[in-house]
This record gives structure tokens, sequence and C-alpha cells, in this order.
């Protein structure tokens, strides 16, 4: 049972149409014309807007700007299509209070700093003219953080990281709770009043959870990569020096599905996507402690390590293990590469990735690095010399497995 | 350094400690029970045998187990370890895949069956060490 809501946010005060007209960004007589086409179903009272039927308003008025009609908005009103849009009152209020001015002289960071700083996060061109509190607040953390020393090219690589992901976690949110709580309503046919009541009270219980839980996965996660950084400076500090600022030398793997395109003609989209669920969740399940996940992509999953050696031994190891109508094919290299925005980039990545599309259903393929890092207890098959896409030199690569009994 | 048992009993008393935790859990037990993969593990340097299968029906309990081949159920998964891989991997201290490939885990029959044990028998780890904390810690891992 989901618990009570705690701190739900007040839902305000209702309005007059005046004011309504001012937060929705059209006139008064527009407001009403809406009112007396039935547009709302929970339209005003007594002149007096609640917030709801404002937060309705705004989701008309875009409508109407995205060249919907009157009727064609009063129909997705009363079939509870637009039921969702009355969420938007439980969010934090964003309005603009304050301008790019007003943000540089409060916070110290320059104007043309603040603007770079909003193209990082991935707000809208522009976005920084306007300012709510909560950018502000935003802001004056970043100043703190730079006040303390941390360099600007690396807190500006965080933020476009904090942006991306969590651009990610809102997308997956609005869309999860489209797909399986909207849409079945939607076929049950609840009248589109009820339906915006109850999306609006399961919002409101699971709106709050939301932040805690982010905050203790993030926790969780640092305290593992930071212990996993400890691991690997003190290894580093065994092995040779590295490298430039910003470059790494780790264990690079790609694992993809072999057969994933016939097995989504053959069995379909949604069974296929559940063979890509398991097999992602397998990798995740069994990687070694010091490698992991930087992206998945369709069926393709790019994993990094700082131990060439256990990545090796896990692909081999992995194949092993797996079952399922497409079998993975995997290759694995090793060499430094250009860490930057959390992900990893460079030549080496580039051919990790051509190696593993060189790989057959099953296989683990490696380049002769890897075999020079790895243990006897593999067998590594010599394949030859060969011309990888895009690269001019040719490269050694080895089929790696367990040797026969 | 290595975990080492004072005897074959007490090797005995420790897996039987991690497959009644796995019984009784009232989460990983029936998972368990459902999944239906009955497993063959040999410990090879003490020449034990420890067959596990999933409760019948009328029987009390989620899993079943033997330290005999002399059962009436074929295994479906066979893992070779020797007694100290068997209690490190109980503590989630043996990554599976590299295990194999390490040759410190060798496998047979319906290999691919126990990927799907994997995540069940994931939360036994912690409570397999606490366990082992209060009645054997020098085989804590």
């Amino acid at each position: 049972m989901l618990p009570e809501p705690p701190d739900i946010p007040p839902p305000g005060e209702a309005v007059t149409t005046a004011e309504a007209a001012r937060r929705v960004g059209v006139a008064p007589s527009t407001l009403r014309r809406w009112v007396e086409q039935g547009v709302f179903a929970d339209g005003p009272v007594d002149g007096e807007w609640p917030p709801a039927a404002v937060a309705h308003a705004r989701i008309v008025a875009r409508l109407r700007d995205r060249g919907h009609s009157l009727q064609e908005i009063r129909t997705a009103t009363h079939e509870g299509r637009l039921a969702f849009g009355y969420v938007e009152e439980l969010l934090p209020d964003t309005s603009a209070r304050y301008t790019l001015r007003d943000a540089s002289r409060r916070t110290g960071l320059a104007p043309k700093l603040i603007e770079r700083i909003f193209a990082a996060v991935g707000f809208p061109t522009g976005s920084a003219d306007h300012l709510g509190d909560y950018d502000m607040e935003m802001l004056e953390h970043i100043a703190v953080v730079l006040g303390a020393g941390f360099p600007l090219m690396a807190l500006m690589q965080l933020i476009r990281v904090y942006g991306q992901s969590v651009a990610q976690i809102a997308d997956a949110e609005v869309r999860l709770f489209h797909l399986y709580v909207h849409e079945p309503l939607l076929r049950d046919g609840v009248p589109g009043l009820e339906m915006a009541e109850q999306m609006n009270d399961l919002t409101a219980r699971l709106l709050p959870l939301a932040s805690p839980v982010m905050d203790h996965v993030h926790r969780r996660f640092l305290h593992h990569f930071v212990e996993q950084d400890i691991v690997g400076h003190m290894e580093s500090d065994l092995g040779p020096a590295s490298s430039e600022l910003g470059r790494l030398r780790v264990a690079i793997g790609f694992a993809d599905l072999a057969g994933y395109t016939q097995l989504t003609e053959q069995q379909g989209d949604l069974e296929a996507a559940g063979v890509v669920e398991r097999f992602v969740a397998n990798v995740t399940d069994t990687l070694p402690e010091d490698a992991r996940i930087v992206k998945t992509i369709g069926d393709e999953v790019m994993v990094v390590s700082t131990d060439p050696a256990a990545l090796t031994d896990w692909a081999v190891g992995f194949q092993t293990l797996v079952s399922d109508a497409a079998l993975p094919r995997i290759g694995v290299h090793v060499g430094e590469v250009v860490y930057r925005d959390g992900d990893y980039y460079g030549r080496e990545v580039n051919l990790a990735s051509r190696v593993a599309a060189r790989a057959g259903a099953g296989e683990v393929l490696v380049t002769r690095a890897i075999v020079e890092a790895s243990g006897r207890h593999l067998e590594f098959e010599y394949i030859g010399e060969v011309k990888l896409k895009g690269f001019d030199e040719v490269t050694e690569l080895f089929l790696a497995g367990l040797p026969e009994e | 350094m290595g975990l080492e048992f004072e005897s074959d009993k007490q090797f005995r008393d420790a897996m039987d400690l991690v497959f009644r935790l796995m019984d009784e859990d009232p989460d990983m037990g029936p998972r368990l029970r459902d999944a239906d993969v009955p497993q063959r593990f040999e410990f090879d340097d003490l020449d034990m045998v420890l067959n596990v299968r999933s409760a019948r029906e009328g029987e009390p309990g989620n899993l079943h187990w033997e330290w005999s081949d002399d059962v009436d159920w074929e295994p479906k998964v066979r893992m070779k370890m020797s007694a100290e891989t068997a209690v490190r991997y109980f503590q989630g201290k043996e990554n599976i895949p590299i295990a194999i490939a390490r040759r410190r885990i060798k496998t047979g029959g319906d290999v691919k069956a126990s990927l799907a044990l994997i995540p069940i028998t994931k939360p036994v780890n912690a409570m397999y060490r606490d366990a082992l904390e209060e009645r054997y810690p020098h085989l804590v891992a």
C-alpha cells in the first residue's frame, strides 16, 4: 500500500479570471470563450479558477498554439486524454522572477558562464534570461562549488552528465506513467475528471518519493565508485604511469545479441525487447566488481573495467551461461581512452566496438593487448590480421575460450 | 589467506546453514521452489556431494537437499568446486563467470538455467555472511 502523501505542495488558492488569463498567457475574453464552449470539465466556479483549472487552461493554450480546434480539445478533455496535464500543478513553481543580470549579481557568476551552464544542463536556449527560485538556488550551489576550487572544465562535464541523466529519468517517469497508468484508464473508459483526480492522487503520493529514492541510489553508487577509484589509484601506482589529464587506461567490452534484428522480425518487438532486457539484466548481475555498464544502445552494451584480465574472464564465462534465441557476441580490447561527460571516447573505444562487430554468436573476440594481459587459464585461438572498418592498420584478433578438459 | 574448515562436518554445517537460509526466506524460498532447478554440487577436495531440488507437493519448506548421490531425481545443473569456493560463492565473493573461466567452478548440464538463479539468490549473500559471523567467523570471506 502506498504511504499517505508527505508534504504535498499546497493546492494553491483559486484565482480570478484576469489572474488565470495572465498565468495562462491569453486574454480573459479567450478564457471566457473556452468556458462557454465547454472546453473545461472542471472550469471556474463563480468566476474563481482553481489551480487544476488553470493548469488545464495552460494545456488548452498549448494545444491551440499547435493548431488544434476547440472541438478536438473538448473531445480530448471529456475522454480524459488531457488528464495527465493536471499533474503539473503538483510540480514546483518555476515562474520567472529574476533576470540573467540578477543571477549574475547574486551569485558572482558571469552572465556568459550562466548561459553556458544552462546550455550544458540542456535547458532551452534563452531560458537563462528568465530564472525562477530553483534556478537561482542551483546557480548558488554551482558558485559555491567553483569557489571551493573545483575545476570549471570538470564541473561543466558534470553538469552535462546531470542534465542528460536527469532528463532521461524525467522522460522515463512521464512515459511510464503514461503507458501504465493513463493509457489503461483511457482503455477502461474512466470519465475525464475522475481520471484526472485518480492520476493526481497517485502522482501526489509518488512524487515526494522520487527525490529520496534518487538521492539514495546516487549515494549508493557514489560509495561504490569511490571504492573503485581508490582501488584503481592503488593499482595504477603499481602499474605504468598514466597518461595525460582526462585520459585513462581501461579495458572496454562491447556485447550485443547476434541475430537480434531477425528475432525482432520473427517474434515481434515486445518479445525481442524482453530478450534484450534479460540480456542486460544478466550482464548487470554477473559483471565483476570493478566493471560497469557505461551505456546500452538497443541490444548493445558497453562495459568498461580497470582489469582487462577479469573482464575477459567474465566474457568467456558469461558465454557459457547465457541462453536465449539470440546469443551474445562480445569484443574486448584494452587501451587509453578519453573520459568526457561520463562517457569514454577515442580510437581504442572504436576499435573495441569493431572487434565485437566481427565476433560471431556465442564468441568472444579480443585483441593482442588483451591476450598479453590475460591469464594462462584461457585459450586464445589466433584468427589473423583483420582490417576492421574505419581503421587503416590491420588488427590481430584472437578467439578467447576455455581450453578443452 | 584461504578459508579453513576444522572438519568435514563443519563444512557440511556451513552448507546446511546457507540452504536453510534460502529455504526459509519468505521471498527467496518460494522463488527458488518455483524456479525448479535441481542442482548437484560436488565439493571435490572433500569428496562430498550435495543434491538439492524444489520441495514436492506436500513436502514442508521450499527446498529439499541431501548429502548424497543416491537420490530419486536428476540434477539439471552440475557444479564442481572446492569447499572453500563454495563458501565464498554463497557469500557473493565468487563471480560466477570469472570462477568458471578460471576453473574454480566447473559446470555441467543446463548451466544456462543457473543464470536465472543468480538474481534470486543474491540476497542470501549478506544473510549468510551475518550467519557465519555468528557461528563460524573464520569462514567469513
